[in-house]
């Protein structure tokens, strides 16, 4: 009778585990699907570990809707909005240095003489991250500009969420 | 027995502890990560589901144009009531917008052409998120930008600023460079978005004197 009912704890215990792992495995994925209008999309990690006090290095995915482009980082004229990532202070991480791709340089069919630098479909910004001990929500930002081949969007920022743990 | 029994059930308790500890902090975090993503401007710009270029059915289209009164370039008030019996071409731009920069000499060319017939056109520079109330700073650079242009492209029309201010009033401003044709009466007879071509304005145009 002992083992009989060690077992069956034992077998509880085991379905109870199992029943909370899709909870933890999951990943929050709540809004990864492209919000209509949005012309840049914050793909992943959600979630960081990273050494407390240490700079380290972090990769984040990003992906531009079909059709549009984004100013890169160093756009080719000075009137136009350059592709910026930010984590505002007080986050419990800050960013010591971002380092963006290169553009591709575009012209338009509109404008065959005027080049641009631009981001267009999947690009990343590696990020130099440096977080204090503990696990954070990170409400990083993302500014860029888009348009396609015939109208521009007015610019934008969208949040970059990442849950950084500092160990 | 007894002892077995105990120990299952506080071995029991301590695993649902844990789940439930697990499960409440996956829903904080879930709900901390939507309200960031709600917080986000949501856009209404739809993609034309051929590829082609989205199309805008404006809603204002057979209504008054909406009022308004802005500054131009020397600081001077300028109201839309004060073109009645005009026809107007209200042309929202932005000068971080190529194509905007594109049609321009094309709206030059098309209001000395039919500025004798009672056309003008209003530009309406809008900048979006970026520039904020208070920044005066950023709002001087930003009127030297403008200025700059003008003279570039001898612009004859009044350019005018802070066209966020009533760009909700014509439908938010997806995208630039947006154009509402405007009747003599004070009507929107027709409305464009994007970059087209100066034969597409000019028959808007035509609308908007025709009335």
């Amino acid at each position: 009778m002992t083992i009989a009912s060690l077992k069956i704890g034992l077998s509880a215990a085991f379905a109870l585990g199992l029943a909370c792992l899709p909870v933890h495995a999951q990943n929050f994925n709540v809004g990864r699907s492209l919000i209509k209008g949005n012309a840049v999309q914050y793909l992943y990690p959600e979630q960081v570990t990273v050494a407390a006090g240490k700079p380290s290095a972090v990769t984040l995915h990003f992906r531009i809707a079909p059709g549009l482009h984004i100013n890169s980082h160093t756009p080719s004229e000075d009137y136009l909005i350059p592709t910026v990532f930010s984590i505002p202070d007080g986050a419990g991480a800050r960013l010591d240095k971002a380092t963006y791709p290169s553009g591709t340089d575009i012209t338009l069919p509109i404008d065959p003489k005027t080049k641009l630098s631009v981001y267009t479909g999947d690009f990343t910004i590696e990020a130099r991250i440096v977080a204090v001990a503990g696990n954070h929500l990170v409400e990083a930002k993302l500014h860029y500009q888009a348009c396609d081949n015939n109208e521009c969007m007015p610019p934008k920022t969208i949040p970059v969420a990442i849950d950084v743990i500092g160990k | 027995m007894k002892r077995n029994t105990l120990v299952l059930t506080v071995v029991l308790f301590l695993l649902a502890t844990f789940a439930w500890a697990g499960w409440a902090n996956w829903k904080y975090r879930q709900q901390a990560a939507e309200r960031m993503l709600a917080s986000a401007a949501k856009g209404e710009l739809v993609p034309d589901p051929a590829g082609g270029m989205a199309q805008y059915n404006s809603p204002l289209k057979g209504k008054p144009a909406p009022a308004f009164a802005l500054e131009d370039l020397s600081g001077k008030k300028v109201t839309l009531a004060s073109y009645k019996g005009k026809a107007v071409l209200i042309n929202f731009w932005a000068t971080w917008c190529g194509p905007c920069k594109l049609e321009t000499p094309w709206l030059v060319e098309l209001r000395n052409k039919y500025a004798g017939q009672g056309f003008e056109i209003l530009g309406v520079s809008t900048e979006g998120e970026d520039l904020k109330k208070d920044d005066k700073a950023g709002w001087d650079k930003d009127r030297a930008a403008i200025g700059k242009f003008v003279e570039q492209m001898k612009v004859p029309y009044p350019m005018l600023v802070g066209g966020d201010s009533i760009s909700q009033d014509y439908g938010g401003l997806d995208a630039m460079p947006t154009s509402f044709f405007v009747d003599r009466k004070g009507n929107v007879v027709a409305a464009q978005m994007g970059l087209t071509s100066q034969s597409d304005i000019e028959s808007n145009i035509k609308k908007a004197l025709e009335n």
